[in-house]
């Protein structure tokens, strides 16, 4: 036993002191930037990816670019950024897939001394600096005037009267509950519509379809829908086919991903309000780069945000 | 012969500790950062919580049963204790109760299969999916969050540079070790994976036997539920998902057979171990989140592959 703590402490020592092999990466002298995503089977992050390999390419930055198996599997993309701690990368851009568990994991990459952007989704700012963490900077849309834009567009759709249904992501979810609360904003000084029922489809395309088809069932006269992201919205729309009632219900989703704005030109969805994912991924890396260059960012950078119609859906 | 015997009793776990080392061996090839202390260190503390969640598994597996709702019971567990903690109970008290949810939750587990004769597979799917509605109802969905520093000392604290979960999981894995090397209870957990029949006939009452068996892979899932709780600074109804998977994964891994009566708490461990080093080193080399999935695959068949064809040589 105590030979074999012996070997132990020498291969310790050993491994301690090859560990302190040069950095490849910073020979050359590119900085490494890493994009933490929530999932890759979403278009939406497929094209924030996109963005960030085109500013990375430019700006002559090595961007790596990773995401749990699952969307809502919080402690896989924790295990990446302390990974990626690991791998000692000059910045971090994330995208939560929980806006409080994601804390930890921001505190470890603080005490490396390694800048976190966050991106498309918020993370609780009071448990943040309970926990005694800090972020470099925000950049993303405004969910709450996207779910405003949404609102303002169904009670101009339905004239200020009708029965409505509403499909969350993940209750809890920063993301979600901006975008409902801003959808309640608009509506609130509005007596005509009502809300039938506000059920959670955890943001995925067949819970989508199976949980509007129940909805289908269980309140035939449902004359609106607002999913709080694309993919619900889709898998509705084909609940909506499926009871052979497509053109007879309002759909209004948010994102704006191709296959949907395909959906509004052929009549089968409304609307989607749009954010700019290429836009996110690309204003991430370049601020990265600016903050691994010294250089101080605002708190939060706005990307645009817009209702997406069959008038303007090209 | 004694050489020989060695080798009949060990090639399996010889196979996976050198599937392992090979993969340190790569892995330090590839990258600078893999092979240090820090990383290390990461990795084991990673690896925790499914190690943790697989120790019950491979009591299960050895059984011949299964056990799919070991990520549900963590989520529902986890909401529990949580709740207990957000009320300003005692965080011992907590504890206690969350691993009393997930031994409760596997209580039911064994009861239905050993008094209500379904099957494994059935029972435990249906804890999957009746544990998990319970974790949601509970919260309404939402995730409880923030704890005090002394409950998150459970994952951030570090006794002689030494994780705490690490701690923990060393710790389980030695008692489970004993238990099932050195008690009735193991040796009962192996002749009734081996042919349940005449452990039945030869007096061990099978039925309790399974049914503690089931309790345990519960509570172990409702102390994975604390590591996970503390690790996230909040417990969440949708946590764990798959995380059965995982489970089975590294036991199999490990060379538990799934057909029963065989498998090692040590190989499990190897077997977590494996999942984890997969993990941390393709994230290291920046390896696309898809081809992780691949590779994390077909290291589970190959090791299946490995484990028949060196069964079929030693017959």
């Amino acid at each position: 036993m105590k030979r074999f703590l012996i070997l132990l402490i020498i291969i310790a020592v050993v491994i301690d002191f090859y560990g302190c092999r040069e950095d490849d990466t910073l020979k050359n002298n590119r900085p490494t930037v890493a994009l933490v995503l929530k999932t890759l089977n979403n278009p939406f992050f497929i094209e924030m990816q996109k963005g960030a390999e085109e500013a990375a390419q430019k700006l002559n930055i090595n961007l790596i670019v990773q995401a749990a198996e699952r969307e809502v599997d919080v402690e896989k993309q924790m295990q990446i950024i302390e990974n990626l701690i690991q791998r000692n990368v000059s910045a971090i851009c994330v995208t939560p897939s929980g806006s409080k568990e994601i804390i930890p994991a921001i505190v470890k990459a603080n005490k490396a001394n390694i800048p976190v952007l966050i991106v498309d989704t918020r993370v609780d700012a009071k448990l943040l600096s309970e926990s005694g963490g800090n972020v470099a900077t925000f950049i993303g849309s405004d969910n709450i005037d996207g779910g405003r834009l949404a609102g303002k567009f169904i009670i101009e759709k339905l004239n200020g009267k009708g029965k409505i249904a509403i499909l969350e992501g993940i209750p809890g979810h920063e993301t979600n509950d901006a975008r409902i609360s801003g959808l309640y904003d608009a509506l609130k000084n509005n007596d005509g519509i009502k809300i039938l029922t506000s059920q959670t489809a955890n943001w995925e395309r067949d819970q989508g379809f199976n949980v509007f088809q129940n909805i289908l069932q269980a309140h035939p006269e449902v004359q609106a829908l607002f999913a709080c992201n694309d993919m619900m919205a889709l898998g509705a729309v084909e609940a909506i086919a499926a009871a052979g009632r497509t053109g007879e219900i309002i759909v209004v989703g948010f994102d704006a991903i191709e296959d949907s704005r395909l959906a509004i030109k052929e009549n089968k969805m409304d609307g989607s309000v749009a954010q700019h994912p290429y836009e996110m991924g690309k204003i991430a890396v370049e601020s990265a780069l600016k903050i691994i260059n010294g250089k101080k960012l605002p708190l939060e950078i706005p990307v645009k945000i817009e209702l997406i119609t069959k008038e303007n859906s090209f | 012969m004694l050489i020989k015997n060695f080798w009949s009793h060990n090639a399996r776990q010889l196979g996976t500790v050198i599937g392992l080392v090979g993969l340190v061996l790569i892995f330090w090839a590839w990258t600078p950062y893999f092979l240090t202390i820090s990383n290390l260190l990461n990795i084991a503390q990673q690896t925790s919580i499914n190690a943790i969640i697989a120790v019950g598994l491979t009591f299960v597996i050895i059984t011949a049963g299964i056990d799919l709702s070991v990520g549900s019971i963590m989520a529902f567990a986890g909401v529990v204790m949580a709740s207990l903690l957000q009320a300003d109970q005692p965080i011992y008290i907590a504890i206690i109760l969350g691993l009393l949810v997930g031994a409760a939750s596997g209580l039911v587990n064994g009861l239905l299969i050993s008094y209500g004769k379904l099957p494994p597979f059935i029972s435990t799917l249906g804890m999957m999916s009746v544990a998990r509605g319970a974790a949601l109802l509970f919260t309404d969905g939402r995730p409880i969050s923030g704890f005090s520093p002394e409950f998150r000392y459970i994952a951030t604290g570090e006794i002689l540079y030494i994780p705490v979960p690490v701690i923990i999981m060393i710790v389980v894995y030695l008692i489970a070790h004993f238990v099932l090397t050195r008690t009735k209870l193991g040796r009962y957990t192996y002749a009734i994976g081996g042919n349940e029949e005449a452990s039945l006939l030869s007096g061990i009452n099978v039925k309790m036997m399974k049914t503690i068996v089931y309790s345990l892979s519960g509570m172990l899932s409702g102390l994975a539920a604390v590591l996970l709780t503390a690790r996230l600074n909040s417990a969440q109804p949708i946590a764990g998902i798959m995380y059965e998977l995982d489970a089975i994964a590294a036991a199999v891994i490990g060379g538990t057979s799934l057909m029963g009566g065989e498998g090692k708490i040590s190989g499990t461990l190897i077997g977590a171990l494996i999942m984890g080093v997969l993990r941390n080193g393709l994230n290291l080399l920046g390896v696309s989140s898809f081809i992780q999935q691949i590779v994390i695959g077909s290291v589970i068949i190959v090791a299946v592959l490995v484990d028949m064809a060196l069964k079929k040589g030693k017959n």
